[in-house]
């Protein structure tokens, strides 16, 4: 089974503290437990207790016996928090839920309930004006979630110091607190158990990404954020994640078949178009994402004008698409319109890309950042005054009309068996397709002579030529890669749209897609991974969908958030392990098990030689 | 160990390679011939010119003036093509793919001798299946060759010094190449690793590859080369078996500083100062 | 075709204003292999510095007198932005790879545009800019506003000046043996990090002066008006030889009689009526980086930069 402390299957006073290994707070563990528990359970009751007594602060706080909005978050996070400390009892049947760290998932989740909470009331004392509007409550779960806190901060810390370090000051031991050490192998199950687990693991996550799509308002947005947060990250010291993905790890396809049975059911969770119109243009923009992640995730190529391609391919199928405003009267079926797209930004890839990339890599970005930008102007100049009218400038080519695939009409909302598929939500499956085949073709590349010769180009680019890459030749093949698969997602995003306008495609600005945002989300997802992109760009682009009311700031804390990120976890949130191990010197070697050496092996220096 | 009987064959042949950058001449007139199953040395200090003459055998650089012809071909001009070709090498200064694994860095050595294309692997067709089993077992046999095979999924910036130098030569290996350019090999390395390294490069031997060395460990050389040449200042100064290279006054003189055996006397601190107004002289003279 | 002397003067004028900015790319290119993404935006503050200290100064205080001032306020803000940048985005991230540094420049480009559009009295709009009275001067049948004089002035000072402290002095000499190689530099016992903070600070110091240029004959500063005469810089700066200061000057002032001729001219050309005006000018600029680069990769001069093999 799991490999647990045996010490913790008693109470927890067996195991001796070292001077090193006592908690920020000193308690005796039982009292700290004890504590945890109670305060978790004191925020949990309040929760169906009023929090304020006016429906002006939106959730409807205000019954009770019916947790509503904000307070929903804290009662699932105090019943996880008194899930993982009661689990620390060595409570049989709640020993798989911790098999890394024990105390620090409680911490954090106790940390968590905390941050909501006093979000919360904080919310509300501002808006209503003053502490005077919290009920009782409000200051019950508050209070209680506190108490919490300082019985976790009182459990002894999971990550046993090194020997011989030193013992580091508040700060650091705060920190210390929340690591944990890796959990152990698992016990390998049956094969059907392990993918119900993948399943249910899928299934949880859509629930998660669904729900904080559909947060209504902003201050539940930010207390979902709040929690979320620290809720992974409490399952990530519990090592649950860890087990999770060598779960995935064991069954890859199922995996991946999985992750698209989800999203598949996502737009059949929303019955508001808006939401499902936001759930489709995260695929775009996700997708795009994944195509740049080819160009400067593998191949190592700085790309800042990427953003084009996608204007290329959205114009392009514009023009064809039939709109009575295009200046090309054709009305191309949609297999066609999509060829054009691809070929269009495939063919302007290779003009840009074929001059430059016998260059220093630096002269690419700036190449390419120039190419956006005349791709905007051109675009925008091509309105019959400065230039032949071809794309009617700066208003664009509208009433782009809705597809027709195979006589489904993709404009009118359809029933399937029983659900509701709104315009956007059929918008969604359609790039879902695409996704899907972005998804593969990343996979199937990456994985391949060709994706390692393109890592070996980014690694050492004249190491690789000594090894008989043709890098030129290869770093076009990526470029134009590339710009094809963003032509792709163009196409659709054409329609998704109804128009297409030069001002979508810009350097920087405060909607996604643009180019500065795309490689935000490439970076901050994780380069050279499928998961990183996808989850920045989703992350991308629903925080500011999300909190409307921070637009003036919004660009401002994008740019901070890009240098506080290239400081201090360049390798982005999903960390392709390389990665994290070429930023960071870890002490943490991810090495595994030496096979025996064989016998006779040359060139092993014998000993006494 | 046998030596392998094939015909002898001229695997590289420089002649006259000159290598100028803008006013200053690195290499000058140099005359290098490697055959089948041949160990040559490259030797001289620092600063003579070895690693360039190096770049100019693989297409890094293009000399100036002369031609290097590999089996009776003039080299292509491009780094890639001549590895395609049949030569390749090591770097003085390790120059692994850091963060892909130890066979991943082989698997890439091997790219040359395949072909598969992105549309094969796009739409897995058998026999890119097949291909890269192929490759995978080849990359295996060469980690074994060189005694990583129980690292193979290390990442090579894991590695010791000793087993990187080793990786690297493994990872020149995958292309097959009939000639192996080997740049200070044994650098940093300790009397136990520099055995293995020779062993090592003997066997490489055996296999039928032909190898020209740069190094600085005198013993190295002298017990590895069937010839050495010594390049000073730009020039081949002597080429020869080791015995005749050691006994070299103006080798002495230009390279090893202090006679071979025995302290010097004042005869031969005159002598090496006299060799040394010869080399100057001459180096003046061209 | 007497307009020739007009666009010539005028693509001069903001050429000299291209060259002046890509110093500051240049330099810093050179001697850490860094695009200072930020340095546009580093050039609008320059702008914003002077434009307060005008601001500041009594209303009927004389132009003429308040320029030296203004270059002064701008100087100070440009050198004090950039300074930071290098010390607390740039200098962490030294080692880390390329990657790292440049996203560093673009988040630091989006922070210094926001802080000034929010921050700034009234900048969400542009701002004017003070003029100098009088007509403009007629040389060789161009027409010279009195602005434009200043830039026209500044750029050869500033040339010289550069050469000279480049080629004469200790810290210049300093400055050259870095960009060539900083690790024997430092063996030399040259502090590079001062070495590296001079050059970023030449470079703003550099850049505010054109942005009191710009203010000058454009009558208004606003805080987009960093990212297109960065990217032409930059632009300048790799057509004259990235790492080459003279470069970056020569650069600038093929880039802006280029634009100008193009505008002025494309348009005569039979079938390209509708491609002339103003609204093409940036396209030629990337045209004429493309063609260089087919051409001639190294810059008209001839690149200086360091091996970082």
């Amino acid at each position: 089974m799991t490999t647990k402390n045996p010490a913790a299957t008693t109470t927890d006073t067996t195991k001796s503290p070292t001077a090193q290994a006592t908690p920020l707070i000193p308690l005796p563990p039982t009292a700290a437990r004890a504590l945890t528990i109670a305060g978790s359970a004191a925020a949990l009751i309040g929760t169906f207790l009023a929090w304020t007594w006016t429906d002006e602060f939106p959730g409807n706080l205000t019954v009770t016996g019916y947790p509503g909005g904000l307070q929903v978050l804290t009662l699932v996070g105090a019943a996880l928090t008194l899930l993982f400390a009661l689990s620390g009892y060595g409570i049989r049947g709640l020993g798989w839920l911790t098999p890394g760290g024990t105390n620090s998932p409680v911490l954090l989740l106790a940390l968590g309930v905390l941050g909501t909470t006093g979000y919360a009331m904080g919310a509300i004392s501002d808006e209503l004006g003053g502490l005077v509007n919290l009920d009782p409550g409000a200051w019950i779960s508050g209070i209680g979630s506190l108490i919490a806190v300082i019985g976790a901060f009182g459990l002894p810390v999971d990550q046993p110091y090194d020997d011989g370090d030193p013992t580091p000051h508040l700060w650091g031991r705060i920190r210390h607190s929340l690591t944990a050490p890796e959990p152990g192998r698992a016990k390998d199950l049956p094969s059907w158990a392990e993918i119900l687990i993948i399943a249910a693991g899928f299934g949880a996550g859509l629930y998660v990404f669904a729900y904080g799509i559909g947060t209504e308002y902003s201050e539940l947005f930010i207390g979902f954020l709040i929690i979320a947060a620290f809720g992974f990250t409490a399952l990530t010291r519990a090592g649950l994640l860890k087990r999770l993905s060598a779960l995935t790890a064991k069954h890859r396809n199922v995996n991946l078949a999985a992750a698209f049975v989800a999203a598949i059911c996502f737009p059949f969770t929303q019955s508001n178009d808006q939401f499902a119109l936001i759930g489709a243009n995260i695929l775009i923009f996700a997708t795009v994402a994944l195509g740049l992640n080819v160009v400067v995730g593998l191949a190592g190529l700085l790309d800042l004008g990427y953003v084009a391609f996608l204007g290329v391919g959205a114009y392009a199928a514009a023009l064809v698409s039939g709109s009575p405003q295009s200046s090309i009267g054709v009305h191309f079926p949609f297999w066609a319109a999509v060829l054009t797209g691809a070929a269009a930004s495939l063919i302007f890839g290779v003009v840009i890309g074929a001059p430059t990339l016998r260059l220093r890599g630096d002269y690419l970005a700036i190449v390419t950042l120039g190419f956006g930008e005349i791709f905007r102007i051109t675009m925008n100049n091509l309105n019959g005054n400065s230039g032949p009218d071809v794309t009617i400038g700066s208003n664009g080519i509208p009433n782009i009309p809705d597809l027709e695939i195979f006589g489904f009409n993709l404009g009118l909302p359809h029933d399937v068996a029983g659900h509701e598929l709104t315009r956007s939500g059929n918008y969604y499956l359609l790039m879902l397709l695409f996704t899907a085949i972005v998804v593969m073709v990343f996979r199937r590349s990456a994985e391949s002579r060709i994706g390692r010769a393109w890592v070996a180009i980014r690694e050492d680019e004249t190491a690789a030529t000594a090894m008989g890459i043709n890098s030129f030749r290869l770093k076009l093949l990526a470029f134009a890669l590339g710009a094809s698969l963003a032509g792709l997602a163009g196409t659709v995003q054409s329609h998704v749209s109804y128009s297409v306008t030069p001002e979508q495609y810009q350097f920087a600005g405060s909607v996604p897609p643009n180019s500065a945002f795309l490689l935000a989300a490439v970076i901050l997802g994780g380069m050279g991974t499928i998961s990183g992109p996808l989850i920045g760009a989703a992350l991308l682009y629903l925080i500011p969908a999300k909190l409307q009311f921070m637009a003036d700031y919004q660009l401002l804390l994008f740019g901070l958030a890009l240098m506080l990120l290239m400081r201090f976890r360049p390798e982005g949130l999903v960390a392709d392990r390389r990665k994290q191990l070429e930023f960071h010197e870890t002490g943490q070697l991810d090495v595994p098990e030496d096979a025996p050496l064989p016998e006779g092996a040359t060139g092993v220096a014998k000993a006494g030689a | 160990m046998t030596t392998t009987t094939t015909a002898t064959t001229t695997v590289l042949d420089a002649s006259n390679v000159t290598m100028r950058f803008g006013g200053l001449t690195a290499v000058r007139s140099v005359d290098l011939t490697v055959n089948t199953g041949e160990i040559v040395g490259l030797i001289g200090p620092n600063g003579a010119g070895k690693t360039t003459f190096f770049n100019c055998l693989t297409g890094l650089y293009v000399p100036t003036s002369g031609t290097v012809k590999y089996k009776g071909t003039v080299l292509p001009p491009k780094p890639h093509l001549v590895t395609q070709a049949g030569i390749a090498r090591t770097f003085q200064n390790i120059r692994l793919f850091a963060n892909m694994t130890v066979l991943e860095n082989v698997l890439v050595g091997r790219h040359t001798r395949t072909n598969e294309g992105l549309w094969s692997a796009l739409l897995r067709l058998p026999g890119f299946k097949k291909a890269e089993q192929e490759s995978r077992e080849r990359a295996m046999e060469l980690l074994e060759f060189t005694g990583l095979a129980a690292k193979a999924d290390h990442l090579a910036r894991n590695l010791p010094y000793g087993e990187q130098r080793k990786l690297e030569i493994a990872r020149a290996l995958a292309s097959e190449p009939g000639l192996l350019l080997l740049d200070e090999p044994t650098a940093g390395m300790n009397p136990q690793e520099t055995r293995a390294t020779e062993e090592l490069v003997f066997a490489i031997r055996d296999k039928g590859t032909a190898i020209l060395v740069i190094e600085h460990d005198i013993r190295f050389i002298m017990n590895l080369s069937d010839r050495v040449a010594v390049l000073v200042q730009g020039e081949k100064l002597v080429e020869g078996s080791a015995e005749t290279i050691q006994a070299d006054e103006r080798v002495i003189a230009a390279y090893l500083g202090t006679p071979f055996e025995g302290a010097p006397g004042t005869e031969e601190a005159a002598e090496v100062e006299a060799a040394e107004a010869q080399s100057t002289t001459e180096g003046d003279a061209k | 075709m007497n307009e020739l002397p007009q666009q010539l003067a005028n693509g001069l004028i903001l050429g000299a204003m291209y060259g002046l900015i890509a110093i500051g790319y240049t330099m810093v290119y050179g001697i850490v292999q860094l695009i200072n993404f930020a340095h546009g935006e580093i050039f609008m503050v320059g702008g914003f510095g002077a434009l307060t200290v005008h601001l500041w100064l009594p209303d009927n205080f004389a132009l003429g007198a308040a320029i030296p001032l203004m270059i002064l306020g701008g100087v100070i803000v440009s050198v004090a932005v950039a300074t930071a940048a290098e010390r607390f985005a740039y200098r962490p991230l030294r080692t880390a790879p390329r990657l790292a540094p440049l996203i560093t420049a673009i988040g630091l480009s989006i922070v210094l545009q926001q802080v000034v559009w929010m921050w700034y009295p009234d900048a969400k709009k542009d701002r004017p800019f003070p003029q100098f009275e009088g007509g403009p001067f007629d040389v060789f049948g161009a027409n010279i506003q009195r602005g434009d004089l200043f830039v026209l002035i500044a750029a050869p000072v500033c040339m010289i000046a550069l050469g000279f402290f480049v080629t004469k002095t200790r810290s210049g000499r300093g400055m050259q043996a870095t960009a060539q190689d900083p690790d024997t530099a430092k063996l030399m016992g040259i502090n590079t990090d001062r070495i590296i903070v001079m050059a970023f600070a030449i470079g703003a110091a550099f850049a505010a002066i054109a942005a009191v240029a710009y203010g000058l004959k454009n009558g208004q500063v606003g805080f987009r008006m960093g990212f297109l005469m960065g990217l032409k810089a930059f632009t300048a700066a790799v057509l004259g030889g990235i790492g080459n200061i003279y470069g970056a000057m020569l650069g600038g002032l093929v880039l802006g009689v280029a634009e100008s001729l193009a505008t002025g001219y494309i348009g005569d050309i039979p079938g390209m009526s509708l491609f002339g005006g103003g609204a093409w000018k940036d396209v030629w600029a990337f045209a004429l980086l493309i063609l260089v680069l087919l051409l001639r990769p190294q810059g008209l001069l001839g690149e200086r930069v360091a091996d970082r093999a």
